[in-house]
Order: structure tokens, then C-alpha cells, then sequence
């Protein structure tokens, strides 16, 4: 198994915060906005529109990794420059599998909106927002509780280290 | 919707994830006591305890708990520190009920998990429980 990335974990705690931030405008508009009559005019509803790119942007966070998150990039460009270095690095695996949920709890919020499902876009980011906020604020790892839910269910096996 | 029940409903939902952040950082690093025969198959156990840690790939705090576990057995003679992968080993992790990596199980010299702590360890907590389970081992 290759080494994973290093990544600098207030890096992925802001990531996580700045995540958070944008789900609960989401959550705001999705109260405010309601479910459009048509499909079209769902597909422009500005909650629909903020949270098909954040569905994006967890999408591609996931497949290339935590570090290539936008507000990764943000973070090391504008302000890790400005602090001390950190004291420790952390494995980039974790925070990437807690992108990979994000991008399918936002996802499921996408399609129920598209269906037309009542505050379904409202529940899928709420999920997401709980998850980004206590991962941001409490340094709650997702990844140590849902993965091992994944093993439990038999989802997910690894061949013994030898 | 209203806006302002909009952003009621909004700043409920930030106190309720709050709370759930504060109850749950309260149960990190916890000790609980725990009798048993811990049926480890394939782990060596130290003559005095064992620290049985299981992690997982996508854990962030088990490397944290691995290292302070680590240094506590480089402090005193007879402990020992196991680290085992869930994914690697499921049966473990199930027969124990692991619902979170890190936990870790003390085992003691007798092969009795004496106790469990789910999160990741607090060093001062686990060198008072180390102190007790060295200190009078249980009946067998």
C-alpha cells in the first residue's frame, strides 16, 4: 500500500468549517425557496444551485483528494503562510472518505430536489451540515464511525497484513 | 417559508448539532470498567497489560492514540500495545462490538479486558486505570 498524503489537519478542519457555512446558507434557502412547481424551476432554485456545486466540489474532493478541495487550496495559498507550522500532520485518507459521504448525502439531496420530494433538499443538507460542523468545530472524525459501520455490515473487507 | 421561521428552524439546527458535539466529545477517551475473557486470537498478551487498540484507514485520531499508548508501554515494564485493523479483522470487531476506532481494550495479564475506552485515550485517565488493573489483578 503506498504511503498516504499528509495533509495539515487545521487545513482540514477549515475545509470542514467553511463546508459547514455553505450548507446551513443551503439549508436557509431550501427553508425560504420550498420545492418548486416544475422541474425547471427547481433546477434554478438558488438552494438547488448552491448545493449541486457543493455535491460538485465534494465529488471531486473525494476523487482526488482532500487537499485538492477548493477551500484546501484556500487555506494553504492564503493562510497557512500566516501560521506557525503545524505541530503534526494527519493521513488525508480520513477526511477524504468523510468527503466521499458528503458527496453522496448531497447527491441524494440533489435528486430528491430535482423529484420534487418536500424538503428533501432541507434534510440531505441538514445531514451533510451536522457531519461538516462537528468534524469542523468538535474535530469529530466520520470516517472512525461509518466506515467501521461499512466493515460491521460486511460492506467492506481487507485481507490480512502479512 | 417565513424567513424568520426559516432562521429559527436554521438556528435550532445549529444548537441541536451543538449539543450532539458536546455530548459526544464528553464520551472521548472514557474508561469503562469491563470483566470478560477477551478471546483474542493470534495477539500476544504482556505478563501485565495489554493495550488492544482497534484502528481503521480512515481514522484520524488512532495514530494520536497509538502513539500515546506507545510511550506508555516504552514507561513501564510488562505492557504491551496491540494495534488491530478492523477492516482486517471484523470477527474482532465484532465480537467486541466495536462501534468506533480508536477503542481500546486493557487487557490484562490473565487475558480479562478490565476495561474499554472508546475515542481517543486520555493519558492521564488511562495511567490512573493502569494503576488499578497492575495493581490487583482480579479473581479468576
Amino acid at each position: 500500500m503506498s504511503r498516504p498524503a499528509q495533509i495539515d489537519p487545521r487545513g482540514a478542519r477549515f475545509t470542514a468549517s467553511v463546508t459547514a457555512v455553505l450548507l446551513l446558507v443551503t439549508v436557509a434557502l431550501g427553508l425560504v425557496g420550498g420545492v418548486a412547481s416544475s422541474l425547471t424551476a427547481r433546477a434554478v432554485q438558488p438552494a438547488f444551485v448552491l448545493l449541486a456545486l457543493l455535491a460538485a466540489v465534494f465529488v471531486w474532493s473525494s476523487a482526488a483528494g482532500v487537499a485538492r478541495n477548493p477551500w484546501s487550496l484556500l487555506f494553504r495559498r492564503l493562510i497557512r503562510p500566516r501560521l506557525a507550522p503545524p505541530a503534526e500532520l494527519e493521513d488525508a485518507a480520513p477526511p477524504t472518505f468523510a468527503q466521499g459521504v458528503g458527496a453522496f448525502v448531497t447527491l441524494v439531496g440533489v435528486a430528491l430536489h430535482l423529484a420534487g420530494v418536500p424538503y428533501g433538499l432541507v434534510a440531505a443538507a441538514s445531514a451533510a451540515f451536522v457531519a461538516a460542523f462537528l468534524n469542523g468545530v468538535f474535530g469529530y472524525c466520520l470516517g472512525c464511525q461509518l466506515y467501521l459501520l461499512l466493515v460491521r455490515a460486511g460492506l467492506v473487507r481487507k485481507a490480512a497484513a502479512v | 417559508m417565513d424567513p424568520l421561521l426559516a432562521l429559527a428552524l436554521v438556528a435550532a439546527l445549529v444548537a441541536v448539532a451543538t449539543i450532539v458535539g458536546l455530548v459526544w466529545r464528553g464520551t472521548q477517551g472514557r474508561v469503562r470498567r469491563t470483566t470478560g475473557s477477551a478471546r483474542l486470537d493470534g495477539v500476544v498478551l504482556a505478563s501485565g497489560a495489554t493495550f488492544v487498540q482497534f484502528s481503521s484507514e480512515f481514522c484520524a485520531p488512532c495514530r494520536a492514540t497509538a502513539r500515546v499508548l506507545d510511550e506508555l508501554v516504552g514507561s513501564r515494564d510488562g505492557l504491551g500495545h496491540v494495534e488491530l485493523d478492523v477492516a482486517e479483522r471484523p470477527e474482532l470487531a465484532a465480537r467486541f462490538g466495536i462501534l468506533q476506532t480508536p477503542t481500546t481494550l486493557v487487557v490484562d495479564g490473565r487475558g480479562t479486558v478490565r476495561a474499554r475506552i472508546g475515542g481517543a485515550v486520555r493519558r492521564e485517565l488511562l495511567t490512573a486505570e493502569l494503576d488499578r488493573v497492575l495493581g490487583a489483578p482480579v479473581a479468576a
